[in-house]
């Protein structure tokens, strides 16, 4: 990555206040260029467009149709306890469900 | 005081206990939210609509194994996610590649020359090129920079969050988001760098 675009880079982090103290002062001197000030710029004004949209409304038949949805599924009750002492994974069981989809390539 | 991601496991517990009402309140609190974020990958509303539904069932069977290591609506997300990609999949419609990508830019692109001849005073019809630019940008990112962005930009999550949601490295969120940011970016400044009444 060229110096400039990895500049950049630590602008995006900053404008998301993510950007760690070690990188800080580099990016802060970059927002006294020209081209970094329109890049902080560009990347508030996309946030901007992007939040001012509007989000399409659900139906009206939206929640009627998922609670008959849900009142055919069995109640979800509370999982076993561990045994063995097995260590504990991050959401084991519901991380697989919400991760097996994303085996599927995507490109 | 009891935070919101507190309130969350205070109800998914209740879920937990038997106590379906709860989860109700859950997607009574997060149906909107999870449209906002659905919309923005499967564009069609009554298909969002589909996919929002699904990932609400499959968070309802998979509950009992939500302990609470990470924040309910993370996890919740993640299945939102990963559910409307499973879902353009199984549409024949895959997440563009960045070829596809670039060539999609291209076109919509293009497009954006209809809106100058819309009759509108220079300032709106300058906000509205802007905004008709980011959105066809949006739409031709690939869905794993589409995705980063709307849930940092809409949902306001931290990168550690949108690592735990998509599944990745915080340097590889920070990335995706700065790549998904220059692509936008490319796209405004030939309308950014104009005067407003030199744009048409």
């Amino acid at each position: 990555m060229d110096t400039h675009k990895k500049i950049r880079e630590h602008i995006s982090t900053l404008s998301d206040g993510e950007l760690s103290d070690a990188d800080l002062e580099l990016a802060l001197a970059a927002l006294q260029s020209s081209d970094g000030q329109q890049a902080w710029n560009t990347y508030h004004r996309i946030g901007d467009v992007l939040r001012a949209q509007g989000t399409p409304e659900l139906s009206d038949a939206f929640a009627s149709q998922l609670a008959e949805r849900l009142r055919a599924e069995p109640a979800p009750g509370k999982r076993a306890a561990r045994g063995n002492g097995a260590p504990a994974r991050a959401e084991a069981a519901g991380e697989a469900v919400a991760a097996k989809p994303a085996i599927i390539p995507l490109s | 005081m009891t935070t919101e991601r507190e309130c969350d496991q205070l109800l998914v517990e209740r879920v937990q206990a038997g106590e379906r009402q709860a989860f109700d309140l859950l997607v009574g609190k997060y149906q909107r939210r999870l449209m906002r974020l659905v919309s923005r990958l499967v564009h069609d509303p009554a298909e969002a609509e589909d996919v929002v539904q699904e990932t609400f069932i499959k968070a309802y069977r998979a509950l009992r194994h939500f302990r609470g290591d990470s924040a309910f609506y993370t996890w919740l997300y993640r299945i939102g996610i990963n559910t409307a990609k499973n879902y353009l999949v199984t549409q024949g419609r895959r997440a563009p590649t960045s070829t596809e990508a670039d060539a999609e830019r291209a076109e919509a692109f293009d497009d954006a020359d209809s809106l100058r001849d819309i009759n509108t005073p220079e300032s709106m019809l300058a906000s509205k090129q802007i905004a008709y630019t980011v959105n066809a940008a949006m739409e031709a990112l690939p869905l794993e920079l589409r995705t980063a962005i709307v849930l940092r930009e809409i949902e306001g999550l931290s990168y550690e969050e949108i690592s735990e949601v998509m599944a990745c490295p915080i340097g590889t969120v920070r990335s995706r988001i700065f790549r998904a940011r220059e692509v936008i970016a490319d796209k405004l400044r030939p309308l950014l760098d104009l005067p407003v009444d030199k744009r048409r």
